[in-house]
């Protein structure tokens, strides 16, 4: 076999940026490269404002994430605001409310999903039927139980986050182990550029920083990879003002109100409710949109440097995980970086324009305002994969999907049948059961669910318990 | 809400692996619905016996149709499948198995084959395979089923059958008849269309009956009675990238130790399949009329058989590609008339199955929605180009020149999906994921190395670990695929001894 050439070349990793997204990038690359490859970070603007955007929640998926980069949820819950959280109530869209709950795949029965037996017994909705929606509706919490044989009424009730940027960064900053990155002093001020890649940053106090591999968290200015590229998709304008207050609270679920100018959401965290207002204007604004391309030359984006995504969603926080772990898998082996800023491009593009489609799915409700804020989101045509997504779940309750999407099929059952969706048939292979039966099968369902969470402890109970228990443990 | 016109009567079109399963199928999900499911054969047509390996995803499909495999088996004269073996392809005299399973765990998202890429750069000489359990035990021809516990190598592989084509629709035929579906002997001489909305309205046989149905599946084979013969739904041709066109088949004796595997051997204008059976070997040789005659292509498998045959090489004719519209109105193509890619890597079944599961997914009314028909068309050509794309790879990952074949595949400008996968892994060991496409990155992996793709680089995480902790965990994989393999029972013993044993010999 000929010569590798992995050992040398990709020596040097410059982070630039000194928010959530440089944070994360950082502890994710310090807990998995070898130690030959130096990882430098330095400063690149102030994301501050900005990282305000990353929103108030994360997916489930922000577990598996963060213990990968060495964040032990123990941790989050002993040095965080941090708060469990069973998703999204939206309180008024569109004159509707419903639970944006987390959940594991919903059962299939004799090879018909769930929501067709809902729609054969015309039930209200799929609320009664999701665990992690009916703990919320109580306020209450506990990790659901993985163990057993998955029968237990919460075994697929699922959880996120509900968190506050800055101090979500300070956790990953403090898992980087000490020595293992170097932190330049001084900021980035420009950028210098020879055929088509940078060549090295200048710095505030005049001094140059070279790498082989520039990774830019420096927010929406993108200060290394405008330098190369500058083209931005995408010109809707949003604002945001985040104020907190004082509350005991610690509901575990985020609540999103409509208004005319925009939404609003209160989401509480430890001792504290956050509340955020976006609208077409706000204390910070930035334009929505991506990138067309996510690495260019020797540098690549994470995060706002390559895409803005309204926090309506847990969106841009999966973004952001996807970014980190797209880079992670393609953690280039030579100087020439093609092959890997083609397939991060191309899976970057996938990953932003399947989460747009969930979230520009909500603009489609009837009865929304009609502000600028409203009518520059529903002005947006709606795209042929998300037409078809609508179409056929409006049809036949049949979920149509794309590959490797982050929004997973029940994350859009709900969705759809939140913003009021009924198919208009059923799948016709319910019909083989006695309806019934499926009728005491769905209300048994959503009795054992009930009597389960009626003895859940409050979120707020819950999380002093375990933080009580967490400190005797880890002292 | 007005009242749904549900689909009342199916037509099947054509008896044959493909209708049979469809029609099974058809008699398992829709029982108790009142749909009265027809099936027209003659007697007269012979099927095409589509490939006689499956892949690992038929055993869901029996089980759903509550089959039990060891009458599956004694009804086939079926035979274990553990993988593919190809012999000649990314040189003469190389030989690989295509394993159903993966080479070792995949730890922190990173495939073990990283770790054994980075061994070989220290000077490591270990096969990939060495950590395949399903590899290791095909090539000593033995077999058991995967164990229950995720932590032990016999867990990390899956399998599929080597078995009579034929049989099998003839097992499946009586599975459906037993369930109501009525079979309807006669040849379709006319295909009626209603004027409005030009579906088809009904069939005529040939001693005059009139078979009328709501959907009508199209099973007849390359010719498509109804898809391309009344509905001209047109045709992609994909042998610019596929040229292969024309198969030769014969069966022989069995001879030697029974291998859990098929075997495609690369030859000067195609190549040669051996599909092990209870009772018999079934050979063929698939070619290009372009670069062999038929005669000598049907000279070459006779010269290239290790046993006597059994019966006179059969010929077939074929051209690589699709149906433009699977589903064009009120007829979906299932089988041979939707489309035909080679069974290099016995996907012929599977695309069977992939049509009826995606029918079932989308069974329409008699209003036939157009959206269903696109969402149909959608996945379904989805998986027919991962398809094409990863048999295309079998011909392009070679250092072969020595015929006009191999020639013609070395000018050839590939699809860019292909290209960025094979550039993806030749700089580092990294395969472009899918999700909705039935061959994943272990599939790729097997063929890629096992044709001489070796990466010049790896995912530079696994220098995180030390080497000697790396060799450490591969030696004691390897040890624990060697000691399972070795407490694992002969195929033909395996066989023989339990109630799938049919024509196998003592």
């Amino acid at each position: 076999m000929q010569g590798f050439e992995t050992s040398a070349p990709v020596g040097r990793i410059l982070v630039g940026g000194s928010g959530l997204a440089a944070e994360m990038t950082v502890a994710a690359l310090a807990a998995h490269l070898p130690p030959h490859v130096a990882i430098l970070r330095v400063d690149a603007g102030d994301q501050r404002g900005s990282d305000l955007f990353y929103g108030s929640v994360t997916a489930p998926s922000a577990y598996a994430f963060n213990l990968s980069v060495g964040v032990d949820e123990r941790r989050l819950i002993l040095d965080s605001d941090t708060s469990f959280s069973w998703g999204t109530r939206y309180a008024d869209w569109g004159g509707r409310g419903w639970m944006q709950g987390f959940a594991l795949p919903f059962p299939v029965i004799d090879g018909v999903q769930l929501h067709q037996y809902l729609t054969l017994v015309a039930a209200d909705g799929i609320a009664p039927y999701v665990a992690g929606v009916q703990a919320a509706r109580r306020g209450v919490f506990v990790h659901p139980p993985r163990e057993g044989d998955g029968q237990h009424p919460l075994a697929r009730a699922e959880y996120g986050y509900q968190f506050d940027p800055a101090d979500y960064a300070a956790l990953f900053a403090a898992a980087v182990p000490a020595g293992r990155v170097e932190r330049v002093a001084g900021s980035v001020v420009g950028v210098d550029v020879a055929e088509g890649v940078i060549a090295g940053v200048r710095l505030d106090d005049g001094g140059l920083v070279r790498a082989d591999l520039y990774v830019d968290c420096s927010g929406p200015a993108a200060l290394l990879l405008s330098a190369l590229a500058s083209d931005w998709q995408g010109d809707r304008r949003i604002g945001i003002t985040v104020e907190d207050r004082a509350s005991a609270d610690e509901a575990p679920l985020r609540t999103v109100r409509v208004s005319p100018e925009g939404w609003q959401s209160e989401t509480p965290l430890k001792g504290r409710v956050r509340h955020i207002r976006v609208s077409t204007a706000g204390a910070v604004e930035a334009t929505t949109g991506r990138r067309s391309r996510g690495w260019v030359g020797n540098c690549v984006g994470i995060g706002q440097a390559v895409a803005m995504v309204e926090p309506l969603t847990p969106a841009p926080m999966m973004l952001l995980e996807r970014d980190i772990e797209r880079l992670l898998t393609l953690i280039p082996v030579r100087h020439d970086m093609g092959v890997e800023a083609c397939e991060y491009d191309r899976r970057f593009a996938d990953d932003h324009d399947h989460v747009d489609l969930f979230q520009r799915a909500f603009f489609t409700a009837d009865g929304l305002p009609d502000g600028p804020y409203w009518q520059a989101a529903k002005a947006r045509a709606v795209p042929e994969k998300l037409a078809r997504k609508l179409g056929m779940f409006a049809e036949r309750g049949v979920l149509v999907a794309y590959d490797l999407e982050p929004f997973h099929p029940e994350d859009w059952t709900i969705l759809h049948m939140g913003m009021g969706l009924r198919p208009a048939r059923h799948d016709r292979l319910a019909d083989r059961a006695d309806p019934a039966r499926v009728r005491q099968f769905l209300m048994k369902m959503a009795g054992d669910i009930e009597a389960a969470v009626a003895k859940l402890p409050p979120a707020r109970i819950y999380r002093a318990q375990l933080e009580q228990y967490l400190k005797r443990g880890m002292v | 809400m007005t009242a749904i016109a549900e689909i009342e009567r199916v037509c099947i079109v054509g008896g044959g692996t493909a209708g049979w399963m469809t029609a099974a199928a058809l008699a398992n999900r829709l029982h108790g619905l009142g749909v009265r499911v027809q099936l027209i054969e003659s007697d007269e047509i012979g099927t095409v016996g589509v490939g006689e390996a499956t892949l690992p995803h038929i055993r869901a499909f029996n089980t759903t149709l509550g089959i039990a495999e060891s009458d599956l088996m004694r009804a086939t004269e079926a035979t274990y499948k553990l993988g593919i073996e190809f012999c000649d392809w990314g040189r003469i005299g190389d030989r690989y198995i295509h394993p159903f399973g993966n080479y070792g765990p995949t730890d922190d998202g990173i495939p073990f084959y990283h770790q054994w890429l980075r061994l070989r750069e220290q000077g490591d000489t270990t096969r990939l395979d060495e950590y395949s359990f399903p590899v290791i035990a095909a090539e000593n021809n033995r077999f058991r089923h995967p164990g229950s516990d995720v932590r032990n190598v016999e867990s990390s592989f899956g399998y599929a059958y080597q078995f009579d084509a034929s049989l099998y629709a003839r097992f499946l035929r009586r599975y459906a008849e037993a369930r109501g579906v009525e079979r309807v002997e006669g040849k379709v001489v006319d295909v009626a269309l209603d004027g409005e909305r030009g579906h088809v309205r009904d069939v005529t046989l040939a001693d005059g009956r009139v078979v009328q149905a709501d959907l009508f599946v199209d099973c007849s084979g390359f010719r498509g009675l109804l898809i391309e013969g009344a509905l001209q739904s047109g045709y992609d041709d994909w042998s610019n990238w596929l040229p292969c066109n024309r198969a030769v088949a014969v069966p022989t004796d069995s001879r030697g130790p029974l291998g859990p595997y098929t075997r495609a051997t690369a030859r000067t204008a195609g190549w040669q399949w051996r599909i092990p059976l209870q009772h018999r070997v079934g050979n063929g040789h698939v070619y290009c009329s372009s670069f062999i005659s038929d005669d000598d292509a049907q000279a070459q498998l006779v010269a290239n058989l290790d046993a006597p045959m059994q019966a006179e090489p059969r010929r077939l004719r074929f051209t690589t590609g699709r149906r433009r519209d699977f589903w064009k109105r009120n007829v979906v193509a299932i089988g041979l008339a939707s489309g035909f890619l080679e069974p290099l890597e016995s996907t012929s079944i599977h695309l069977i199955q992939d049509g009826i599961t995606e029918l079932l997914a989308l069974f329409p009314t008699r209003h036939f929605d157009p959206g269903d028909i696109d969402e149909y068309n959608r996945r379904m050509a989805l998986h027919f180009e991962r398809v094409r794309d990863f048999l295309l790879l079998h011909y392009v990952a070679t250092e072969r020149e020595d015929s006009e074949m191999w020639r013609h595949f070395r000018a050839l400008t590939l699809p860019d999906s292909l290209q960025a996968k094979i550039d993806a892994w030749l700089t580092r060991g990294y395969v472009v994921p899918y999700q909705f496409g039935l061959f994943l990155p272990p599939s790729w992996v097997a063929v890629m190395l096992g044709q001489r793709l070796m990466p010049k680089g790896y995912d530079p995480r696994v220098l995180a670990q030390d080497d000697a902790t790396i060799a450490a965990r591969a030696a004691a994989l390897r040890g624990a695929v060697a000691q399972a393999v070795q407490a694992t029972p002969d195929h033909a013993d395996y066989i023989r001894r339990s109630p799938a044993a049919a024509g196998l010999a003592a």
